[in-house]
């Protein structure tokens, strides 16, 4: 038995006979051609390239509309190498003047491309080999193989391991028969991921050589809760993992019921339930999920593994098709939250020995003004589309908060003037994540039309725990005094000036905790898809007086410990099996 | 004959999406065009050509354009890698 870890990619348990996809053998053989067959070897070659063209053409359609035009521009440099002058021409004068055949001819351009990027130092142009395998692959299925690769799986249901499987492979495997998916390669927004969970199928990706540790028959669990595998399991673990995914799968029918219902308690509070997004595409799950709004747009991704800025027009582009989509449902943006762990290479890299207490966040947005300036009229143009909300994260002083709103204004009278349409009720608010931040929110909800909790950061802040840190894992409370003090503190503050609260770290993620951040006051929750239903079938199964209650009394303990029991005492009680079942920690 | 040297500026050099571009650009033109870097000359409207150049961002490119509208096509791939490839990256 061993258990392996990779990234948790499609939520659900799968537990059956591993069907390992070997890494795929193209084995091309070298034969030659007599100049009377030259023609047909040249036309069998040309249909090799036309069909590979084909798959490109859908692969490249799917991935536009599920991920936007930006990421399918990758496929349209792909065709462009099946539509190469010299490609052709090297080719046929293989076949036609050394009557090599086709296969070998093409394989030996191709490597000597990639050979000469071995050469250079950029690690990015290096990688660009795989580009280059890959094209060179979907060439030669088609030179040598049966065409595109199939995943065929055999008639008893199994857990599909491979190296990597792609987004169209997944779309096309058989959901009867596949238990599982388990990959070496990808992370949870590569696009087979994003595939496996609108399919239902439970995944973990990014374990690594784990195609060499088993055979085609040996038994394997596929947590998609924990990101982790499990092969050839003892009796124990096996029956373990039996009665945990049957406790899940009921759970998960429980849940799936409340899709369309409110998050409303007993008595007829209305919380908005939001789920947080990173990536355009992540839209559909938005919907599937039953949310109410998306409480947090993460759009870092604009800014990371890139070399130079994303346009203002790109950035339009994207909001736009979320706030459409979503509609009429809100969408909050948070502006650019860069620094501490997410640097990008172009804004100069600073060595910071520090970096959490370092340039991140807003600090990092006012010091580049055009760029800040470029996102917030991004977003401004995007609302007249849907409904928008914007948020600034990291704010400490209220300084900062003030510039923001400044720039904010400065853009909706620039717009108002070129005549540019935008919605002019759009809100806008600010993250609570340092305390110096929680003790001036009455302060600040002056300004800000609405305030917004990042528990990760300000749990972090409040506790100088690095949450990185797996030493000090036990010293990181969400359930520490000093934190729901914290909370109760800034919904006063918001309250005093009439304003809203919400919560969009982990904590909100967590049943038990949503239910005490209700009582704490809170009026807005936005967690990942993958937590709502537990989230909102907690919130059902309380009166606004009953989380009220707990809370209060929560705020009177000591210690994380005492209020941990507390919940377990007071609370626990009133949530369903399904809630306390399920989910990522259980 | 046109002749020209351009300095790749971008940071992440000739790959392929920008290789692409250029293709894309050059296609525009019934000149011959070719691209020299460091030993290899690459016919200009092939994007394998380019991508073999492996030239990072500093790089020189010679460029040599011969036929009816020479002028037109140095000029056009000029002003796209002045531009950073139209701030693709």
């Amino acid at each position: 038995m061993k258990r392996l870890t990779g990234i948790a990619a499609s939520s659900g348990i799968g537990i059956g006979p591993a069907w390992v996809i070997a890494s795929e053998e193209l084995a091309i053989r070298e034969f030659p051609i007599a100049p009377e067959r030259a023609d047909d070897e040249v036309a069998f070659f040309d249909r090799a390239l036309e069909s590979a063209r084909k798959d490109l053409r859908s692969i490249r359609s799917g991935i536009a509309a599920e991920l936007g035009e930006d990421e399918a521009a990758i496929y349209e440099a792909h065709l462009m190498i099946l539509d190469d002058p010299e490609l052709r021409k090297a080719v046929e004068d293989g076949i036609r003047v050394r009557n090599r055949n086709a296969g070998i001819v093409f394989r030996d351009f191709m490597t000597s491309i990639a050979a000469r990027l071995e050469r250079v130092e950029d690690e990015y142009l290096r990688e660009r080999r795989a580009d280059l395998l890959d094209v060179e692959r979907r060439v030669l299925r088609y030179l040598v193989g049966g065409g595109q690769r199939g995943l065929a799986l055999p008639d008893q249901p199994s857990v599909l391991v491979a190296h990597d499987v792609g987004p169209s492979e997944v779309a096309l495997l058989d959901r009867q028969r596949v238990l599982g998916l388990v990959t070496e390669v990808g992370g949870r927004t590569s696009h087979s991921a994003i595939v496996a969970r609108g399919r239902g199928i439970p995944a973990v990706v990014g374990v690594k050589n784990v195609t060499q540790q088993l055979r085609n028959g040996d038994v394997i669990v596929v947590d998609g809760f924990r990101g982790e595998v499990v092969t050839s399991p003892d009796e124990d673990a096996l029956g373990h993992s039996r009665s945990r995914r049957d406790r899940l799968d009921q759970a998960t029918l429980e849940l799936a019921a409340l899709r369309d219902l409110p998050a409303v308690t007993r008595d007829g509070h209305k919380i908005e339930l939001g789920v947080n997004i990173e990536l355009p595409g992540e839209v559909e799950q938005v919907l599937e999920c039953g949310a109410d709004s998306v409480g947090l747009y993460r759009t870092e991704f604009f800014y990371l593994d890139r070399a130079e800025l994303p346009s203002e027009e790109e950035q339009f582009r994207a909001y736009r098709t979320v706030v459409e989509r979503i509609r009429p449902r809100p969408v909050i943006f948070r502006t650019m939250d860069l620094g501490g762990d997410k640097v990008a290479s172009y804004l100069g890299a600073t060595h910071e020995t520090n970096p959490f207490l370092g340039y991140r966040g807003i600090r990092l947005a006012l010091h580049h003004p055009e760029m800040f300036r470029a996102q917030i009229r991004a977003i401004y143009r995007a609302s007249a589309y849907g409904k928008a909300r914007i948020m600034f994260p990291m704010i400490s002083t209220f300084e900062e908060l003030e510039s923001a709103m400044g720039l904010c204004r400065e853009v909706a009278n620039e717009l108002a003037r070129t005549g540019v349409p935008f919605d002019r009720e759009l809100p806008v608010g600010m993250m609570i994540e340092t305390p110096s931040a929680v003790w001036v929110a009455d302060w600040m909800a002056r300004e800000a039309q609405f305030l917004s909790i990042g528990t990760n950061d300000l749990i972090q802040y409040t506790l100088a725990i690095d949450r990185d840190n797996p030493e000090l894992g036990d010293l990181y409370q969400p359930l520490h005094p000093s934190v729901l003090r914290s909370i109760r503190h800034t919904v006063e503050g918001a309250r005093a000036s009439g304003r809203w609260t919400g919560v969009c770290g982990e904590m909100a993620g967590d049943p038990r905790q949503a239910v005490l951040l209700v009582g704490l006051g809170i009026d807005e929750l936005s967690v990942p898809c993958i937590d709502l239903p537990r989230v909102k079938a907690a919130i059902r199964s309380v009166t606004r007086e009953q989380a009220g209650a707990i809370a209060c009394a929560a705020l009177a303990l000591p210690s994380a410990t005492a209020i941990e029991n507390h919940l377990r005492e007071h609370l626990d009680p009133l949530l369903p099996a399904a809630v306390l079942a399920s989910g990522s920690a259980g | 004959m046109v002749e020209a040297d351009l300095v790749v500026l971008n940071e992440s050099g000739l790959h392929v999406r920008t290789c692409g571009k250029f293709v894309h650009v050059a296609g525009r033109f019934k000149s011959e065009i070719f691209v020299r870097h460091g030993d290899f000359e690459v016919n200009g409207k092939s994007i394998l050509g380019l991508i073999g150049l492996a030239a990072e961002s500093g790089s020189v490119l010679h460029l040599r354009v011969s036929g009816p509208d020479e002028q037109e096509a140095v000029n056009a791939l000029k002003e796209l890698i002045d531009s950073r490839f139209g701030g693709m990256d």
